[in-house]
């Protein structure tokens, strides 16, 4: 058994979808309502793999909103996932994927100090972050949608925004280690984690958002944050890739400009129809085959019945470990999304 | 990203905190008494299960004794009149279920309501305990989990039986819990223990505990929910 642990995108959306569900008790809440609210399995999961191979699922709401980074109400963003997680693990769940901000607050607020729940000892062998498969899959859209755009990898140069991320550095290590990419622009807040990134590589400019994103061919978008940046799509290259690999995803709506095309990012297809309500929920275009990466990686574990914590820590994602996973997620009939 | 802000230090032995605490523990006490008495009674209506209900009424009346201790040893006198009021309400509606043989009801508000209602103030509870309470407390949680599922297994034998009379029941009672907590969220605060996570945790048990007996998580989401927003 899988487990996925999933949030809304707002309050908004958090009432329309109460209200959709028939839960009119939940429907008409404000933020304070959402702040109490316990983690509730609300979708039983079926999924085929191209191989023939059937596993069954749970979709855990942990009922975290963005707006309560937002609003500071942090100790109530962090009681949602460990409780999400406790409830999980209670049901038995072998492999749970952390989704949307769930696996960012874990790291961010140091969770992995929280080991015990009420009456429940966290094991977090059975949790993943899902950001291996994440970070492969953005990196094989960079991959497979520039060369359809005819933007060749030798001559481009990629910024990615987010670098110092879990899934940022991922991306930078496959893009520096199986690419001829031309030059990578490494753009986040933190100077000195810049600095070891750079280390690391071997190579790559620091730079600003605005500085970079005019240089830009291919913008990887990972940055991680509770309300949106607007990027000035007027300043982008034409053609200009932007992989919009944040959550929730929004460039596409907000950037519409000749030449310039966007990619939802870390959005995997399958071969197969799942049989869940969830992804409509979450407005995927093709609810019953497209789903996120991470989600994808505890089927994936699932299927592979590698019972373990695959993606977990900080900036530990290797080369290696993406081969690893990228193997089985085409064994098992998942791509990489490719369709503006 | 915002970041954690690091909580204040407690001073248990302020008088902000211990005039606090005089209510907190009164309430503390006196729900251990009432569920002391309350299993007695519920043993008259399951002659069957006396044994297992006398045993139950017993570690409570070890519990009213540990909390006393937590008292006495701040050096604080519980306000017992104003716990007796606060728990006034739902006494009265056991009362009234008791004296009609309604055993779900009182089941219903005992087993499940108040046990639920103590798991999740005294989870919450502990991290932010003086040293000498928080052994007292962890030992009770322990405790309180059996007493939660001796209601729970009663009602999920009778489950059928007793759906209608449980939904009754947490209409007329719910609401209540939601009043009490509203009473005690500043003495709470004092504390150090969030209004927010209280409901959260009393949710999380409740809505377990609906879930054993038998509930859908529909049914739970309602139930659990019942009477929040209007409190």
């Amino acid at each position: 058994m899988f487990g996925l642990i999933g949030h809304l995108t707002s309050l908004e959306h958090a009432q329309l979808v109460a209200r959709d569900l028939g839960y009119p008790e939940y429907a008409d809440q404000g933020l304070d309502f959402w702040c109490s609210a316990p983690p509730q399995i609300v979708d039983k999961i079926k999924v085929t793999s191209i191989t023939g191979q059937q596993i069954e699922g749970q979709y855990v709401e942990s009922c975290f909103l963005p707006e309560m980074l937002a609003n500071r109400r942090i100790k109530a963003a962090t009681r949602k996932i460990v409780n999400a997680m406790a409830h999980a693990q209670k049901h038995g769940i072998n492999i749970t994927a952390l989704g949307g901000f769930s696996s960012i607050i874990f790291e961010n607020f140091n969770l992995n100090q929280i080991t015990q729940v009420r009456n429940i000892k966290l094991e977090f062998e059975r949790f993943t972050t899902g950001n291996t498969h994440t970070a492969y899959i953005i990196s094989r859209q960079v991959e497979q949608a520039s060369k359809e755009l005819g933007i060749e990898l030798s001559k481009a140069t990629v910024a990615i925004c987010g670098a110092t991320g879990d899934i940022g550095s991922a991306v930078c290590r496959w893009l520096n280690e199986r690419t001829d990419v031309a030059e990578m622009l490494l753009i986040a807040r933190d100077r000195d984690r810049l600095q070891s990134l750079q280390e690391e590589l071997g190579r790559g400019k620091i730079m600003g958002l605005e500085e970079a994103l005019p240089l830009a061919d291919i913008v990887v978008w990972v940055a991680s944050m509770p309300k949106g940046v607007e990027i000035d799509s007027t300043v982008l290259k034409q053609p200009c890739l932007l992989i919009d690999g944040g959550y929730p995803k929004n460039l596409g709506t907000k950037i519409q400009h000749p030449g310039v095309y966007v990619l939802n990012g870390g959005i995997v297809e399958h071969s197969l129809d799942i049989d869940w309500k969830i992804m409509s929920i979450v407005n995927m275009d093709v609810p019953a085959r497209q789903l996120f990466a991470c989600f994808a990686e505890s089927m994936l574990l699932e299927f592979e019945k590698w019972y373990t914590n695959f993606s977990w820590g900080r900036n530990q994602i290797t080369v290696a470990k993406m081969e690893q996973i990228g193997e089985v997620s085409l064994k098992h009939g998942f791509r990489p999304l490719l369709s503006f | 990203m915002p970041q954690l802000e690091a909580s204040a230090a407690l001073d248990f032995h302020s008088e902000n905190y211990k005039d606090a605490y005089s209510r907190i523990n009164a309430i503390v006490i006196e729900g251990e008494q009432e569920a002391y008495e309350n299993y007695i009674q519920l043993a008259k209506l399951l002659p069957e299960h006396e044994e297992e209900l006398i045993r139950l009424s017993k570690m409570e009346g070890r519990h009213k004794k540990g909390f006393e201790a937590c008292g006495r040893n701040l050096q604080v006198t519980p306000d017992m009149e104003f716990a007796r009021e606060f728990f006034a309400k739902l006494h009265q509606n056991f009362q009234d279920a008791l004296a009609e043989g309604k055993v779900v009801t009182c089941l219903l508000i005992q087993a499940l309501i108040i046990e639920c209602f103590a798991i999740a103030a005294y989870n919450i509870y502990i991290p932010v305990a003086d040293d000498f309470a928080r052994k007292i407390t962890e030992g009770v949680v322990k405790d309180e989990y059996s007493h939660l599922n001796f209601g729970e297994e009663w009602l999920k034998a009778n489950f059928e039986a007793s759906k209608e009379e449980l939904e009754a029941a947490n209409k007329q009672n719910l609401p209540i819990v939601w009043q009490m907590l509203n009473q005690v969220a500043d003495d709470a605060h004092v504390l150090a223990m969030e209004k927010d996570a209280l409901v959260e945790d009393f949710m999380i048990a409740y809505g377990e505990a609906l879930s054993n007996i038998g509930f859908t998580t529909r049914d739970i989401m309602r139930m659990s929910a019942y009477g929040l927003a209007a409190a």
